[in-house]
């Protein structure tokens, strides 16, 4: 189409928005009535006298609805603060994966190394029972299960702007959950119950943990997806001689607090969902789902691995700091003892164990007492696990993750 | 394409030689029997006819060989699906037992304690509960006390139920995590049973004796149909939907609690309700009937063993019912739910609404909101009640408790008054131990093929799953649902204002656009570049619907 063609086309509604606007500007021209009426002897009188005033402003009625209203997010909010806190939030990453992680928590990072005890008991043979139970678990999370969700639309980047058919099928959310419970119900069922009686499980529970570093005020809130605790703190026996450790890396020109949104509502205290009284409070390990679906970048990017990776570290932060809040004080800063906790993070298939020592929250620099992270990264559980034109399929199942997540329990 | 060609003409060249060697079959000596053989008498009037093509298409699924293709044929007469009374589990109307007992065809036994069969289990629950008993009460002040969650609830929904079940739930998951680790070095049955969170329960069945709406009575009555045919009762497509808290399901099925031969006892009669659904507070919902007790055909662990479920929902009932009415509330929640799964467990092991139970099958519900616990037994031993069937002698049996308290009170961080009865129960549900049956589980699957997984046609196999799922997932069609829109009504139906149009809407050609089969659209077209050779005339792909 050309664009005169356009150009060109009568439109009733421009002329009608024209002619207001032109009506609207109009000036009043003197015609001389009022002198003529008063040489008549007429009186005139002036007709902004007869003009209303506006009606005076009614009070709002308060209206009882059928829930209450949350607050508006502005200053009389009873959470707002001046001071900007820059927030981590666990459907956010950080930009720079596990070494901003790192410089955030001032962690020395031992990688493919776990502790002794710990790969140990990982080499200990389970009953073919059990791997039997792990794969009816993998199988019922990847196929039996029966939630017919809405899953990610399909893009083909050769042709983004097809549309293909929407799939249904278990969200990974949903994958996840089964999966890291049903694989724990069956540690726990295959343990002796001495063992399960001291510890404790927990779904779904928000953990808050607030510090300062170089002047800037940062939180991080998560959510551990699967809680166990213990009813004595975790101790791991770390005085290995033969690791070599990654630094701490200077991240120049990135500063560490880069895509940490500030955030004026926030609480003052860190906050540890477990209260004192309760005798088995001490954190153990903490299970941290990937769900694809709900973590993403503040930017559109991709989240890359090493994102992920530095979602585990600050996880384990988060709960070892709160925990070690609650148990001495808010401004603690050097721990009289060094809180352990163990963590694992899966999407479903892969999985990321580390073991977290806190040994100080004052996070300043880059000297001084450190904390300290051992991981051992990118396991598999299985290659795939899908309907294959029709078949449930599970391909290149791996039993030296159950002997892992078996030892993290048992430790 | 030479080839090609050659045989096509192969078969008429076949035809030209003559067949000079071939003589007529001997005919058989004995075709003369001492006493005459008739063939069997047919109701020859139009009623009996239509009876013998129900049966017939009732004998057709009974037939087919796997689970997911008689499910996909109990949905192939409705292209838009049926039109179902929605049971759900969290939705109890006033004065619901007497049409959830004719529904469900179950008879309903008050009891105070568990039936005789939990008795030989009694020595061991006494001994596991003293062992679980401080482990349960501390979970319980934990829950209750001891962690600060966030509830998050839906503006749907009432508030209050909602975090009454979201409580419930992690109580359950305790007691349950507490219970299994316990047992599972005791009882073998434990460790191989699988748990499941939230699953998805859904089950249809059609019920006969039920009244015509009036709709139809008067739409027959147009027909010309006499008046007493025109009220015959039709069958009601029901749909029941819910999700547990937990669920416990084992390979093995459970005992039976009564004999199966004691179901065709005249006491346990179900009084008719033939009152219309919509009339006593249930809707309807055009939909695919779906069968699912929680996991797709194929799984292992086929057997349920217990359910828990919350009761929430009690506390949006109006304080007008009544507690007597609450209770009965409760009752019809543990029907319907056990009904429900048992039913679906049932079309897994092939039997439909159509193709009646060979055996009993049992369930164990627990109704919980944390602290008021009500347990329920449920023997399944008919599932047929069509229109054909509604003489059947056989019932199920429920038995149930009134809710009981777990514990008394909460102070200062202990539980006060825990009732160990209770908590016994709840253990001997645990222990009743899953068996193997003697008898044939499967006997209208296949020897070979009992899932489509099993089929050896690829192209068959994908289709039938993927046209399975679609079906269960019940989402919505992609051309809005055939409708006379209101213009229509006023000027075409009620007043013949537009006469010389053609007639093309089915209000004027006399159909019912919802009573299409399945079967009955185009199949998937496919492009000639995807076709497996140039001058493919196959233009349409293949569909394998089941034949019935």
């Amino acid at each position: 189409m050309k664009l005169t063609k356009v150009l060109c086309r009568q439109h009733i509604d421009f002329m009608f928005k024209r002619h207001w606007i032109i009506q609207g500007k109009r000036v009043p021209i003197n015609l001389g009535i009022e002198k003529y009426l008063k040489e008549k002897g007429i009186p005139v009188q002036d007709a902004l006298e007869f003009v209303k005033e506006e009606p005076p402003q009614r009070e709002k009625v308060k209206i009882v609805g059928p829930y209450e209203m949350p607050l508006p997010l502005d200053e009389n909010h009873p959470n707002y603060k001046e001071r900007p806190c820059l927030t981590l939030k666990h459907t956010n990453v950080l930009l720079e994966g596990i070494s901003q992680a790192q410089v955030l928590t001032k962690t020395i990072i031992s990688e493919d190394k776990l502790p002794h005890r710990i790969e140990e008991l990982a080499e200990l043979p389970a009953p073919k029972s059990v791997h039997e139970g792990v794969k009816k678990a993998i199988l019922s999370a990847n196929i039996f299960d029966c939630e017919q969700k809405k899953l990610p639309k399909i893009k083909d980047p050769e042709r983004p702007a097809y549309n293909f058919p929407r799939i249904l099928g278990i969200t990974d959310k949903r994958k996840n959950e089964i999966l890291t419970n049903k694989l724990l119900h069956i540690i726990e069922k295959s343990n002796d119950s001495e063992v399960t009686l001291s510890k404790y499980v927990v779904n779904d529970i928000e953990t808050n943990s607030i510090f300062d570093k170089e002047g800037d005020l940062i939180q991080f809130q998560d959510v551990s997806n699967i809680l166990v605790t213990s009813n004595k703190p975790l101790k791991h026996e770390l005085n290995e001689t033969d690791v070599s450790y990654i630094d701490i890396p200077d991240m120049y020109p990135v500063k560490h607090t880069v895509t940490l949104p500030p955030e004026h509502f926030y609480n003052d205290n860190s906050f540890y969902p477990i209260q004192r009284s309760v005798p088995m409070k001490h954190p153990h390990t903490t299970w941290l789902h990937f769900n694809r679906t709900e973590v993403s970048n503040i930017f559109e990017t991709p989240v890359t691995p090493s994102q992920i990776l530095g979602r585990s570290l600050t996880h384990a932060f988060t709960i070892a700091s709160s925990y070690a809040k609650q148990l001495y004080g808010e401004d603690v800063k050097d721990l009289p003892d060094p809180v352990h906790i163990n963590c694992i993070q899966t999407d479903g298939q892969r999985f990321h164990f580390g073991v977290f020592e806190l040994n100080t929250l004052n996070v300043d620099g880059t000297d001084g007492i450190k904390n300290v992270w051992y991981c051992k990264n990118d396991m598999k559980l299985y290659d795939s696990s899908r309907y294959l034109n029709g078949m449930p399929v599970l391909e290149n199942y791996n039993p030296k993750v159950y002997g892992y997540i078996n030892a993290f329990y048992n430790c | 394409m030479q080839l090609l060609k050659v045989h096509r003409t192969f078969p008429k060249l076949k035809q030209l030689i003559t067949r000079r060697y071939a003589q007529a079959l001997q005919r058989e000596q004995d075709e003369y029997t001492d006493q005459p053989i008739y063939p069997p008498i047919l109701d020859m009037t139009s009623k009996g006819k239509k009876k013998r093509e129900r049966e017939r298409t009732r004998e057709n699924i009974k037939n087919i060989n796997t689970v997911e293709e008689k499910q996909i044929a109990l949905n192939m007469p409705r292209y838009y699906g049926w039109e179902c009374v929605m049971l759900t589990e969290d939705s109890v109307p006033y004065n619901a037992m007497p049409m959830v007992q004719h529904y469900t065809r179950t008879h309903f036994k008050p009891v105070d304690s568990l039936p005789d069969v939990y008795q030989d289990s009694s020595s061991m629950a006494d001994t596991v509960v003293q062992e679980i008993k401080s482990a349960i009460e501390d979970c319980i002040v934990i829950e209750n006390e001891g962690i600060q969650r966030k509830i998050t609830t839906v503006l749907n929904k009432n508030a209050e139920a909602q975090r009454e079940n979201a409580q419930a739930r992690n109580i359950v998951k305790q007691i349950n995590r507490i219970i299994t680790n316990n047992l599972s070095d005791k009882v073998s049955h434990i460790l191989s049973s699988q748990v499941d969170y939230d699953p998805r329960h859904e089950a249809f069945w059609f019920v006969g004796g039920v009244d015509i709406p009036p709709k139809v009575f008067f739409g027959r009555r147009k027909k010309g149909w006499p008046k007493e045919a025109a009220l015959e009762p039709v069958n009601r497509p029901v749909q029941y939907l819910g999700i547990p808290l937990l669920t416990l399901r084992n390979h093995l099925p459970l005992k039976p609690v009564i004999p199966y031969s004691e179901c065709e006892n005249p006491e346990f009669k179900v009084a008719q309700f033939s009152t219309l659904p919509k009339s006593v507070g249930y809707s309807a919902d055009f939909r695919h009937g779906t069968n699912i007790p929680g996991f797709w055909p194929g799984d292992f662990d086929e057997f349920g063993l217990i359910s828990y479920h919350g009761r929430g929902h009690m506390l949006a009932r109006p304080e007008s019912f009544g507690t007597e009415d609450n209770l009965e509330a409760l009752h019809c929640q543990a029907m319907k739910t056990s009904f429900g799964w048992l039913l679906a467990q049932a079309n897994y092991q092939g039997f439909t609404t159509y193709n009646d139970l060979t055996y009993p099958l049992v369930t164990q519900t627990v109704i919980t909101n944390g602290n008021l616990i009500s347990f329920y037994v449920y023997q399944l031993n008919t599932i047929s009640m069509h229109n054909d069937d509604l003489d059947n002698p056989k019932h199920n049996i429920c038995m149930g408790t009134k809710p009981m308290n777990l514990y008394d009170t909460i102070e200062n961080g202990k539980v006060k008054g825990l009732n160990d009865d209770v908590l016994k129960m709840l253990v001997q549900f645990y222990l009743n131990a899953p068996e193997e049956r003697e008898h044939d589980m499967k006997p209208y699957l296949g020897k070979e093929e009992q899932f489509v997984a099993d089929i050896e046609d690829d192209n068959k196999r994908s289709w039938l799953e993927s046209t399975y799922k679609h079906l269960m997932s019940n989402r919505p069609k992609h051309k809005l649902l055939p409708e006379t829109y209101l213009w229509e009504r006023i000027y075409k139906i009620e007043h013949n204002t537009r006469f010389f149009e053609a007639k093309r809407r089915p209000f004027e050609l006399g159909t019912n656009p919802f009573i299409r089969r399945l079967d009955d659209h185009l199949p998937p077209y496919i492009p000639k570049a995807l076709r497996p050779y140039p001058r493919c005339r196959k233009k349409f792909e293949t569909t394998y619907y089941p034949k019935v």
